[in-house]
């Protein structure tokens, strides 16, 4: 495991924050960790990347207790909200954060990492005089220094255009081929929807939904169907066997039916053709990343 | 450490604090070498003569003083936001998530301001004497270079065990309020200064306490005062009179040599606390 976390918890003056987060990333993941704000997103990447000291629990990042100096060798991580020398340029930013990493000053690989994140000739300039999006480029871009076995993006894309967002993104699936473990918060769940491979959601501290995201989007599905009028008996059985909240159908013909996994598909196809009736529209709709999100937050803000 | 203690350097240069404080001490300068001029045209005929040994003591005085008051305040401005502005701007967030150890942070933010206050005083120092030896002030040209290498140590220990206490401030504290608090207590050693010499002239064993007491919060003035007993040895009435005058200096007695390992305790054992402190804060 590049992170695993076993009951990792973090008061702020007899407040939790963060309670018994047990978290596990396999190498190579893009691991999407969600919540609304103030569910302690932010105080859990800080304790993985040693800026906070656990209250209790224990974990490790890269084979190492959380904390450890040398874990943090091939760590990068981009703070949300990346502040700099302003009066360095770019490149005297970049030198900074390798001497950071205990890395000889190397113009090949500033060039690089420049060039990944489509800075490359601007950093001769001075950061201060960048743009919002330039500034999270070149943070990301001293992230990227070490050539990280692991990556923290907090927020990286948030002062970026549907561009810079759309590189960013290219960014995190390149770094996923070369074996980096991409540990991703983000407010946008369509990006996140895109590029990770699992999901964490976490609210209030605690973890309230964790799974892969084909798991979570599969969950449930929602058949759209038009079809010639359903005679009471097979509509009874449809109810019993597949959503018991199933409404009636509608006199256009149309009727919604809850699925527990998409595997029940063929079943109603079958149901219904088979006892002679006319199937004009099957169209099943998953469920996606906001509104899985939105129900698991809204669930626990309801209790 | 030495990117930290690089990067603090160039950063504290390049502040408009360090430039304005920069322009204040060349106008210091000037002012300080406008004043020997006339002090050394002016005359001193018939009874002025006798003044004259009391008066070049004085305008020496007044030079090294204002000087250190100048680098200590620098050193206090400089000092004060050196942790505590990249904690409140969250620039150490990029930073301590290196593979860098936080003892490391807190020793080259020391040394890169340590280094600063060392070059920016020795060239005040040496600035300052060049004008004096210029003018042919007494008291500057029969010094020794042994007595000139001394008086520069001490000179410089008085800015650097400022900027101990004020980077623990700047550990524990948010930057204004250490910086003011560090100006507070840079006072308060001068105020010490002043209460002993009082609690000396009129006899009081607790007056002079007090002025221990202060002392020992705020011993930057003994550094100074000793510095001074080293440049301006008892030149006879005049060095006396002016110790005794007090002024801003307010010299009792040279500290005892417990003092002197106080000062170095209270030095060191600041920068061990900023260290211990900063190891254990949560980086929000």
């Amino acid at each position: 495991m590049i992170i695993e976390t076993e009951n990792l918890s973090k008061t702020y003056q007899n407040k939790d924050a963060v309670k018994a987060i047990n978290l596990s990333v396999d190498q190579g993941q893009i691991y999407g960790f969600l919540g609304p704000n103030g569910a302690g997103k932010s105080t859990t990447i800080k304790m993985l990347t040693g800026l906070v000291f656990p209250t209790s629990g224990k974990g490790q990042v890269l084979g190492r207790p959380l904390g450890d100096v040398k874990a943090r060798v091939k760590l990068g991580y981009l703070p949300e909200l990346f502040r700099f020398q302003e009066w360095m340029t770019g490149e005297d930013l970049l030198n900074f954060h390798a001497s950071l990493f205990r890395l000889k000053r190397s113009a090949e690989r500033n060039k690089s990492v420049l060039k990944r994140v489509d800075l490359l000739g601007q950093e001769k300039y001075k950061v201060g005089g960048y743009s919002k999006g330039m500034q999270q480029r070149i943070g990301l871009a001293c992230a990227l220094l070490p050539d990280p076995d692991l990556l923290f993006l907090d927020e990286p894309t948030s002062a970026l255009d549907p561009i810079g967002r759309k590189d960013v993104r290219d960014i995190i699936l390149g770094l996923q081929k070369e074996g980096t473990t991409v540990f991703l918060n983000s407010h946008l769940l369509s990006e996140v929807e895109t590029v990770c491979d699992h999901i964490t959601i976490i609210n209030k501290g605690v973890i309230v939904k964790s799974g892969s995201m084909q798991e979570l989007l599969m969950e449930k599905v929602t058949l759209n169907i038009i079809c010639s009028p359903i005679p009471e008996e097979i509509y009874r059985t449809i109810k019993e066997r597949f959503d018991h909240t199933l409404a009636p159908q509608q006199d256009d013909g149309k009727i919604f039916i809850t699925l527990k996994s998409k595997d029940e598909i063929p079943e109603i196809a079958s149901l219904l053709t088979t006892n002679d009736i006319k199937l004009h529209e099957l169209t099943p709709h998953h469920e996606t990343l906001e509104s899985v999100f939105l129900k698991v937050v809204g669930e626990e803000e309801t209790r | 450490m030495s990117a930290i203690a690089f990067a603090t350097l160039k950063e504290a240069v390049r502040k408009k604090t360090f430039i304005v404080m920069g322009i204040v001490t060349v106008l210091y300068l000037v002012l300080w070498a406008i004043l020997l001029y006339y002090f050394q045209n002016k005359g001193f005929g018939g009874n002025d003569q006798q003044f004259k040994a009391l008066a070049s003591v004085m305008v020496t005085q007044m030079g090294l003083q204002f000087s250190s008051m100048l680098m200590c305040l620098l050193t206090i401005i400089l000092g004060a936001g050196a942790i505590a502005s990249e904690l409140e701007t969250g620039m150490i967030h990029a930073i301590i998530s290196r593979p860098l150890d936080r003892t490391e942070y807190v020793l080259g933010k020391f040394l890169g301001l340590a280094i600063l206050t060392v070059c920016y005083a020795t060239v005040f120092y040496a600035v300052l004497f060049l004008i004096g030896g210029a003018f042919s002030l007494d008291t500057i040209t029969t010094l020794s270079f042994m007595q000139i290498f001394e008086g520069w140590v001490l000179y410089l220990l008085v800015p650097l065990s400022v900027l101990c206490l004020t980077l623990y401030g700047s550990v524990s504290l948010r930057v204004v309020p250490n910086g003011l608090l560090m100006i507070f207590i840079y006072i308060l050693g001068n105020i010490g200064g002043m209460v002993e010499m009082i609690g000396n002239y009129i006899n009081s064993t607790s007056i002079i306490s007090s002025g221990i007491f202060l002392s020992l919060i705020s011993p930057f003035h003994t550094l100074y005062a000793a510095a001074e007993r080293v440049l301006l040895p008892s030149t006879g009435i005049a060095g006396e009179m002016m110790r005794g005058m007090g002024g801003l200096t307010g010299t009792g007695k040279p500290a005892s040599a417990a003092m002197y390992i106080y000062i170095a305790i209270y030095s060191v054992g600041f920068i061990v606390l900023a260290i211990r402190k900063f190891r254990k804060i949560d980086i929000n």
